[in-house]
């Protein structure tokens, strides 16, 4: 079984700057590519940023800080990332420029590099169908935040082959120290479909005028133990986000329960897209620190 | 018999070779970064000179390689084949309550000490890959296990256990285990040695103190109590490490500052300590250096360190219903005067007349450093762990 030590990630934006910090965390080598240069520097400020939080939270040492800063590298052009071992893609949900990543990683990677893709709701057997090897294209959708929450969903296309998947399986659990579950090609797999479910319903409960906002999130997160609220939880994944899952989840299942609610629609229109940027149906300082 | 000695940490393998007839050093080294592309092999062959490489070493294994590579050396060497190489001793840090001495590395043992990787996930792992990177280059060649926790094996129930529901004990085993066992040990029989009187008439306090630090109860040869505990996170306040506080300051402080697991954690064993209270550095040199330069917080962090140090020497006097001896050793302990100074100037009251001008000397030697007939005997006693690992492996190579 050939060792990660070079990893390379595609898209540097919330979900990749996640990534790419707890790869480098776990001791990897991490190669970054954005569009420009500008981007790059930005993601890296960012990743810099959620370093020094985890410093003030005595979580890391000025050292270890030094340490993960060192083992990220800029790469300008995808053609850099020909000796990495694994690469993972994690730009916006938009299967065309996702197939034109994945043409030409498959012609710059050698076949038995794993490409890996975080999405959450595309069909990974139509972005493998792109590549000459399908078998070893697979998915890996980490879930926000990445360096805190110990999960990945590792799904499985319609060509992806046994050594990709146990390849795959062996580095979720034992370099970068997390659970993988094992899941079928299929809109939203497991954790995507069932918490945009559970936020459009926290949003028809509103509408009917059942309960406010506050109590619904209060209801359910003392309740069931959730972290946050269902509200709180989609300010935080941002609401344009939760629309276009359950957008496609709707086209592609044509069930009406995945309707997207009127609130929803209504806010992402007005720009209140949750802690990103500053309102959603909670406030929020430029830290993300609920106000 | 040439005895190699290895120390494997997660990134990194510390080795010495001895020839234990003679307890010659013949050559010490260490392999770093292991894992990467620029690992470094630092080796230092008795009276030669020190050979820096860098190259990438994967593994435990190919470390390994390369330091039998390098023990064989045309130019760097110590011995014409490996051979000459008869047994190897390894340090492992948990040997939880299976382990009561070091002992030959078989089958059995190995699956154990797997076990107990629970208990020690950082340090038990590493030593792991050490013991099966010797048995794929050195094979047929007898290993032995020397444990951190095995010296306090000893312990009565009354002190390692903890005063919470039993039942964590029967399903967890948490307890106290105590670490620096190999140090404690082999400072003891020195310091028996120094005294001129049997090890096993003697109370003695051994304060092992470095980057981290605990301290002994040793009566009749055996650990009564250690300051350390399930972690060696307890006991006294160390460089980074906090030492005892309060158990509810911990999920207090998770619910206040809204901590995980992780870090609050991180918090106690990397973010405390000395560098919690001066705020400059985890080095007690650097807090001296400071304290003397007028710097108040290092003068409270060096105040606290020696304070909290001795408490523990009076609660083992206590324990021990008396006290024949206190001996000082590992890095701060060896060369710290000003911490032993500050830490036996108030304990007249244990018969300890203090000497001012021994404590200041320097030697690498075994030393008093109170009056002749002082009625307790202060000791520096400098550690020795790879020797006592190398002593081990040598008796039961010989033995089996």
């Amino acid at each position: 079984m050939t060792a990660v030590r070079k990893a390379g990630v595609v898209g540097a934006g919330t979900m990749g700057q996640g990534i790419c910090e707890m790869l480098a965390f776990n001791g990897l080598e991490v190669y970054m590519v954005e569009q420009d240069e500008e981007k790059l520097n930005q993601s890296l400020g960012m990743i810099e940023q959620s370093l020094d939080k985890q410093m003030e939270r005595w979580a890391l040492t000025s050292a270890e800080k030094k340490l993960v800063m060192n083992r990220l590298n800029k790469a300008a052009e995808l053609s850099e990332l020909a000796d990495c071992e694994l690469v993972i893609e994690t730009i916006t949900e938009d299967l065309d420029r996702k197939r034109d990543i994945f043409t030409q990683l498959d012609q710059i990677c050698a076949p038995d590099v794993i490409l890996a893709s975080n999405t959450s709701t595309l069909s990974l057997t139509e972005l493998a169908s792109v590549t000459a090897h399908p078998e070893r294209v697979i998915g890996m959708h980490f879930v926000y935040p990445v360096s805190k929450t110990d999960l990945v969903e590792i799904v499985r296309g319609l060509k992806t082959s046994d050594e990709t998947f146990n390849r795959t399986k062996h580095f979720v659990e034992n370099i970068i120290h997390k659970n993988g579950v094992m899941v079928f090609e299929s809109p939203g797999f497991v954790t995507t479909r069932l918490i945009c479910l559970f936020i459009n319903e926290a949003m028809h409960v509103l509408e009917e005028g059942v309960a406010s906002v506050n109590d619904i999130d209060s209801a359910m997160r003392i309740g069931y133990s959730f972290q946050h609220g269902p509200f709180e939880m989609a300010d935080r994944f941002g609401l344009d986000s939760v629309l276009a899952a359950l957008e496609r989840m709707f086209r592609e299942y044509g069930e009406l329960k995945y309707r997207p609610s009127f609130i929803l629609k209504k806010m992402v229109r007005a720009g209140q897209l949750g802690a990103k940027s500053g309102a959603g149906f909670f406030n929020y300082d430029k830290d993300g620190v609920r106000v | 018999m040439i005895i190699l000695v290895m120390n494997a940490g997660s990134s990194s393998l510390k080795y010495q070779l001895y020839n234990i007839e003679s307890e010659a050093v013949l050559a010490v080294g260490r392999v770093e970064r292991i894992g990467m592309e620029d690992s470094i092999l630092t080796h230092e062959p008795t009276g030669g000179i020190e050979v820096n490489r860098v190259s990438e070493i994967l593994d435990h294994n190919e470390a390994v390689r390369k330091v039998i590579d390098m023990l064989t050396h045309r130019e760097h060497g110590v011995m014409s084949s490996i051979s000459e190489i008869n047994a190897v001793g390894h340090r492992v840090v948990h040997g939880g309550e299976s382990f009561k001495q070091s002992t030959l590395v078989t089958g059995e043992v190995k699956q154990e000490i797997r076990r107990l990787f629970d208990l020690a996930p950082l340090h038990n792992p590493p030593a792991m890959m050490g013991i099966t990177a010797v048995e794929l280059n050195l094979p047929g060649v007898p290993q032995v296990v020397v444990f951190d926790t095995a010296f306090h094996q000893s312990m009565p129930k009354e002190s390692f256990l903890y005063p919470i529901p039993m039942v964590l004990y029967r399903r967890h085993k948490i307890r106290r285990y105590g670490f620096h066992g190999t140090s404690h040990d082999y400072v003891s029989k020195q310091a028996a040695k120094v005294l001129g009187r049997p090890l096993e008439e003697l109370k003695l306090v051994t304060c092992h103190i470095g980057n981290g630090a605990s301290c002994a109860a040793i009566m009749e040869g055996k650990t009564l109590d250690t300051s350390m505990g399930l972690t060696p996170l307890e006991g006294l306040m160390m460089g980074t490490r906090s030492g005892d506080l309060d158990p509810a300051i911990v999920p207090f402080t998770m619910n206040k500052e809204e901590l995980t697991l992780n870090e609050v954690n991180s918090m106690l064993n990397k973010h405390s300590g000395l560098l919690a209270i001066s705020g400059i550095s985890s080095d007690m040199r650097e807090i001296v250096q400071a304290m003397s330069e007028g710097d108040s917080h290092a003068k409270l962090a060096f105040d606290m360190y020696t304070y909290r140090l001795r408490k523990y020497i009076g609660a083992y006097a206590a324990a021990m219903d008396g006290i024949d001896a206190i001996i000082f050793t590992a890095g701060v302990g060896e060369n710290s005067w000003p911490v032993r100074k500050a830490v036996c100037e108030k304990l007249t009251f244990l018969g300890i007349e203090f000497d001012e001008e021994r404590n200041m000397e320097k030697s690498k030697e075994a030393r008093y450093i109170t009056k002749d007939g002082s009625r307790t005997s202060v000791l520096v006693v400098p550690t020795n762990e790879e020797l006592l690992i190398a002593r081990d492996t040598f008796e039961i190579v010989k033995s089996s």
